[in-house]
C-alpha cells in the first residue's frame, strides 16, 4: 500500500460512522472507506467490484479510532482473495477474509471502548478542569467570574489536543501496522501495549480524580470572608450529599441525569409548598 | 431569533462529530459549550454549561450501539435559553431535558435508517461509485435533523419559559440553583468511580 492509498483511507475513515444504523452499524461507512483501495485491486476486473462491495456492506461494528486495525488487515486479505487462481483457495481465503472481520472488530472494538471512551475521554476532562481550577477559573459557583478567552480555550485546547494526538496516531499508524504485519503478528496489535497503557492511565486519572475532588471542595467552602455559617453548612451538606448520592446511584447503575433532575423537581417541590 | 438560529445551525454542525463525522471530540461538552458561548457572546456561561454538561455525562460511554445523551444538543439548548434571559440554572435544565429527547429521537432514526441504507446498497449494487454519494446523503440527513431538533426544541421551550419566568417564586430560583450546584459533584464523584481499577 502507497503512502497516497494509506492517507485516502485514513481521510476516509473519519466517516466511517455516517450512516450508522442498528441493522448493520458501520456497514455504509465501512464501504466508503475501502472503496478506492478496492477500486485499484479490482482496476482490471470491474464487474468484480459490486459483489464486492456487497461483502464489505454486511454487518460490522467497531471502536472508530481501532478501526484502521482492520482497514489496513481487510486491505491485505482482500488483496490475498483478489490473488487466489482456483476456486477451493478462493473460499478458503474468503472465509478467512470474513473470520478475520468479525473477530478484529470486536477486539479493536474491546480495546479502544476502554482506552478512548473508558480512560482518555475522562482523563483529558479531568486535565482541562485541573487547569481552569489553576487559572482561578471557580466553575463551581453560579455566578462565574470572567476569564480572558486564552485561558479558557487555552485548557480546551490541551484536552482536545492530547485526545487527538493519541487517537490520530493510531487511525494512522493502525493501518500500516495491520497491513504490513507478519502472519503472527495478530494484524499489529500486539505492537502495543494496550493493558498496561490502560490501566496506567486510570491509575493516573483516580489520582487526579480524587485530588480534584479534594481540591473542589476547598475551592467550594474556601471563600468564608462572604459567607455566614447557615450558608457555609448548606454548601458543605450540599457536597457531601451529592457526593455520597452519586456513589451510591453509580453502584445502582442510576445515571447522573437523573439524580440531577430527581434533584430539580424535589427541591422545586420543597420550594412551593 | 438570529442567535438561535445560529446557536442550532453551529449545534447540528458539532452535533455531526458525536457519531457521524470525524470523532474529534469537538461534540464534546467542554468543547462545544464555550465555542456556543461564544456564538452569544458569553463565553463563561457556556464554559460552565460545557463542563456541567460533561459531568453529568460522564458515566455514559458510546459502546457498541448505546447512545448517550448529546453534549452538543444540551449546551446548544441551554444557550439558546441564556441568549433569552433565563438564568444558567434554569436553562441547563431544558438542555439536559433535550439531550435526553434527542437521543429518543436518534435511536429512532437509526433504526428507520436500516431501511434507508438497504435502498442505498441496492444503488451502490448497480453503481459501485454511488456509496460516496450515499454517505453525502447520510451526512446531510443527519444534519438536517440535529437543526430541526435544536431549532424547534430549543426555541419553543426557550420562548415559552421566558414568558414564565417573572411569574416565578424566589424560592423556585433557589431550588433551580440547589440542583445546578450539585452538578459538578454529582460528576466528580462518578469520575472518581470512573476510574476505578479492574483485574487486568
Amino acid at each position: 500500500m502507497n503512502f497516497t492509498m494509506h492517507a485516502k483511507l485514513f481521510f476516509r475513515s473519519f466517516f466511517l460512522q455516517t450512516g450508522w444504523n442498528f441493522a448493520k452499524y458501520q456497514n455504509l461507512g465501512l464501504a466508503f472507506v475501502m472503496f478506492p483501495f478496492l477500486k485499484k485491486i479490482y482496476a482490471q476486473d470491474k464487474d468484480a467490484l459490486p459483489s464486492v462491495l456487497q461483502r464489505y456492506l454486511a454487518n460490522f461494528n467497531t471502536q472508530p479510532a481501532m478501526a484502521s486495525f482492520c482497514f489496513g488487515a481487510l486491505a491485505k486479505q482482500e488483496e490475498r482473495l483478489a490473488q487466489a487462481k482456483t476456486l477451493p483457495i478462493y473460499q478458503e481465503r474468503l472465509s478467512e477474509w470474513n473470520a478475520i472481520k468479525r473477530s478484529l472488530s470486536i477486539t479493536s472494538a474491546s480495546i479502544g471502548d476502554r482506552l478512548f471512551w473508558g480512560a482518555l475521554k475522562p482523563f483529558t476532562l479531568l486535565f482541562a478542569l485541573c487547569i481552569w481550577l489553576l487559572l482561578d477559573v471557580n466553575f463551581f459557583e453560579i455566578e462565574i467570574q470572567h476569564t480572558g478567552l486564552v485561558q479558557v480555550f487555552g485548557a480546551v485546547l490541551v484536552a482536545f489536543c492530547t485526545f487527538n494526538v493519541l487517537s490520530l496516531f493510531v487511525k494512522w499508524k493502525g493501518i500500516s501496522l495491520s497491513y504490513h504485519a507478519p502472519n503472527n503478528g495478530c494484524f499489529g496489535l500486539t505492537q502495543f501495549d494496550w493493558n498496561k497503557t490502560i490501566y496506567d492511565a486510570k491509575r493516573m486519572g483516580i489520582l487526579f480524580a480524587s485530588v480534584l475532588l479534594l481540591w473542589g471542595v476547598y475551592y467550594f467552602v474556601n471563600d468564608l470572608s462572604g459567607l455566614t455559617t447557615i450558608q457555609f453548612i448548606t454548601r458543605a451538606v450540599i457536597v457531601l450529599f451529592f457526593v455520597s448520592i452519586s456513589l451510591i446511584t453509580r453502584d445502582l447503575g442510576i445515571p447522573n441525569m437523573y439524580v440531577y433532575i430527581a434533584a430539580m423537581l424535589i427541591f422545586s417541590i420543597v420550594g412551593l409548598f | 431569533m438570529g442567535s438561535i438560529l445560529l446557536l442550532a445551525l453551529v449545534g447540528a454542525l458539532l452535533e455531526l462529530d458525536t457519531t457521524y463525522a470525524f470523532q474529534l471530540t469537538f461534540s464534546r461538552g467542554i468543547v462545544a459549550g464555550p465555542l456556543l458561548g461564544l456564538l452569544i457572546g458569553d463565553v463563561m456561561t457556556g464554559l460552565q454549561i460545557g463542563i456541567f454538561t460533561e459531568l453529568l455525562f460522564v458515566d455514559f460511554s458510546p459502546l457498541g450501539g448505546m447512545l448517550p445523551p448529546s453534549a452538543v444538543v444540551c449546551c446548544a439548548v441551554s444557550l439558546m435559553g441564556c441568549s433569552l434571559g433565563i438564568p444558567a440554572y434554569f436553562s441547563f435544565f431544558f438542555g439536559v431535558l433535550g439531550a435526553i429527547f434527542f437521543s429518543i429521537c436518534e435511536i429512532y432514526v437509526r433504526k428507520q435508517r436500516a431501511s434507508w441504507v438497504a435502498r442505498q446498497e441496492q444503488k451502490i449494487f448497480k453503481k459501485p461509485s454511488y456509496v460516496t454519494w450515499a454517505i453525502v446523503k447520510a451526512l446531510g440527513l443527519s444534519f438536517a435533523m440535529t437543526f430541526l431538533f435544536i431549532l424547534i426544541f430549543g426555541g419553543a421551550v426557550s420562548n415559552v419559559f421566558v414568558k414564565v419566568l417573572p411569574y416565578l417564586s424566589e424560592q423556585l430560583n433557589i431550588a433551580g440553583k440547589f440542583a445546578y450546584m450539585a452538578v459538578p459533584w454529582i460528576g466528580l464523584a462518578t469520575l472518581v468511580s470512573t476510574f476505578r481499577l479492574k483485574a487486568r
